[in-house]
């Protein structure tokens, strides 16, 4: 599924931010990465979602190597993703209908064909009431949620999460996550970066530390 | 619940309002130099029409106390000569009524005006194409009235040939200023618009979006922001040539030898390649800067 082999990555000529990373992520397998802000927590999930490439290393995605697959095999690639940004960069001129669509909008699904799917997610995350609001008249949290329904509705084969219950009270983070699960058990591999240890403890899954740019642990629950 | 068609990728944001004004804006100009321009070439065609063809015959008076023959018989002679020319259709004499009003400008009107004694003036009208032998008929008018003298305006038609085309000229040249700057300022407004987008452009790249995606929804939002801005800008301009039309039959005097301000429909029509041209330039410039912006994206 995903492959990091001694990966490491500088910006311009600054100090490497990563190094020498090395993991694989299983098909439908379910990870939280962690370790203190400015650890590279989220630098990694850059590399991941192609959002930059590696000063060095290897990374292999859906059996592509990223480095001699050419640029036109890149977007097919990243349609396979979700991710949810810290940020949610959500599009403030959308709905929250039309946030959530636009993956789907974008793979030139017909309105009327994904119309169901997104009202249905929208309330499946508590926002079944609010399909028409726009971003700036949501909360922290209901933007928040509205970001994961828009990177799970296109059902991705990996899905990249930076903080995703970091502005929701605990209901709704478990209600999130138990989403994450749903999807981990329908196929798709997820990787959750997160402060969260209670998250962590409850999830009983993989973790992966970052410290100062280096992968250092790699704990695997006990069953 | 039958949901309202999904929204523009791209918000029709505050910021775009100056990008329309300034569009709109040089379309204006750029209608009006193209207006300027059309009306410059017809009124130079009409110039050189008006002269081409017509030749002018000057009898001019005996002097004091010469002999015979007359001012009238020498006028009468040039006339039959011309009138059995070749190619001439038409030789009139001008009436001293006619005569006195050509030099009113200069000399007034009054009784000593009607004492001087005034060249007899022969208007010629030569069927149109046709080539009449100037230095012939010269000699023949030379021997019938030796106080003729025969004026094809070919000076006059060369000076003023070389007026309209400097004017046209001119017309030209401020147009194409108009217009590469009207391109520059679309383009230029187009990639600030652009620049301001660039979030957008960001997130649609990472959700897999293709580039020539992406680049269709900048180009369609552009291509319609600057036909809106821009046939705004032209629409003033033609109303203003169609409002300077009604000036004449609300009785202001047109100013002597300059044409009308007044484009007739079919050049009004010209006015709808600003609109056209500046959509065009919007399209190309979006296109152009988008797919830069996403090669510099990984």
């Amino acid at each position: 599924m995903l492959r990091f082999e001694n990966v490491g990555l500088r910006y311009g000529s600054g100090p490497e931010v990563l190094r020498d990373v090395s993991f694989t992520l299983e098909p439908a397998s379910f990870t939280f990465l962690t370790g203190a802000s400015g650890a590279g927590k989220t630098t990694l999930l850059r590399l991941m979602i192609l959002a930059n490439p590696p000063t060095r290393g290897l990374i292999t995605l859906f059996g592509h190597d990223l480095a001699t697959s050419p640029r036109s095999a890149f977007p097919a690639i990243r349609r396979r993703i979700g991710v949810v940004f810290q940020d949610f960069r959500l599009l403030d001129h959308l709905s929250a209908f039309d946030n959530v669509a636009l993956p789907l909008r974008l793979a030139g699904h017909k309105a009327s064909a994904y119309a169901h799917d997104v009202e249905e997610l929208l309330g499946w995350v508590g926002l079944g009431d609010r399909l028409d609001a726009r971003p700036a008249t949501l909360s922290g949290g209901e933007q928040q949620r509205v970001a994961i329904a828009r990177a799970v509705v296109g059902r991705p084969d990996l899905l990249v999460a930076d903080e995703p219950t970091g502005n929701v009270d605990a209901e709704i983070g478990q209600r999130l996550i138990r989403l994450f699960g749903e999807l981990n058990r329908l196929g798709t591999t997820v990787l959750i970066a997160t402060h969260d240890r209670s998250l962590i403890e409850r999830g009983r899954a993989r973790e992966m530390r970052l410290v100062d740019g280096r992968l250092v642990e790699m704990r695997t629950p006990k069953s | 619940m039958k949901r309202s068609p999904p929204a523009s990728i791209l918000p029709r944001e505050a910021g775009a309002a100056p990008l329309d004004v300034v569009i709109g804006v040089m379309a204006l100009l750029a209608a009006l130099a193209l207006g300027a321009s059309l009306i410059a070439d017809r009124a130079a065609q009409s110039w050189r029409a008006g002269l081409a063809g017509r030749m002018t015959v000057q009898v001019l008076p005996p002097e004091h106390g010469a002999a015979e023959p007359s001012l009238t018989d020498e006028t009468n002679s040039a006339l039959a000569i011309l009138r059995a020319t070749p190619g001439i259709i038409r030789a009139a004499p001008l009436s001293d009524a006619q005569a006195a009003k050509l030099v009113e400008p200069w000399l007034g009107s009054g009784a000593v005006v009607a004492a001087l004694p005034l060249p007899r003036l022969i208007d010629v009208t030569l069927l149109p194409g046709t080539q009449v032998d100037i230095a012939a008929l010269s000699a023949k008018l030379a021997r019938a009235a030796p106080d003729s003298v025969l004026d094809d305006h070919s000076r006059w038609i060369a000076r003023l040939g070389a007026l309209a085309d400097a004017v046209e000229l001119c017309a030209y040249g401020i147009l194409t200023l108009i217009a590469i700057a009207t391109a520059s300022t679309v383009a230029f407004a187009t990639r600030a618009g652009l620049e301001a987008h660039h979030d957008i452009v960001a997130l649609l790249h990472q959700m897999g979006a293709r580039s020539g995606t992406i680049a269709r929804a900048f180009e369609r939002h552009y291509l319609i922001s600057a036909l809106a801005a821009a046939a705004t800008g032209a629409g003033f301009a033609a109303a203003l040539f169609i409002a300077a039309g009604g000036l004449e039959f609300a009785g202001v005097e047109p100013v002597p030898f300059l044409p009308p301000l007044v484009l007739k429909p079919w050049e009004l029509a010209w006015l709808l390649a600003v609109p056209l041209g500046a959509g065009a330039i919007a399209w190309a410039t979006a296109r152009i800067s988008v797919l830069a912006a996403l090669r510099r994206i990984y």
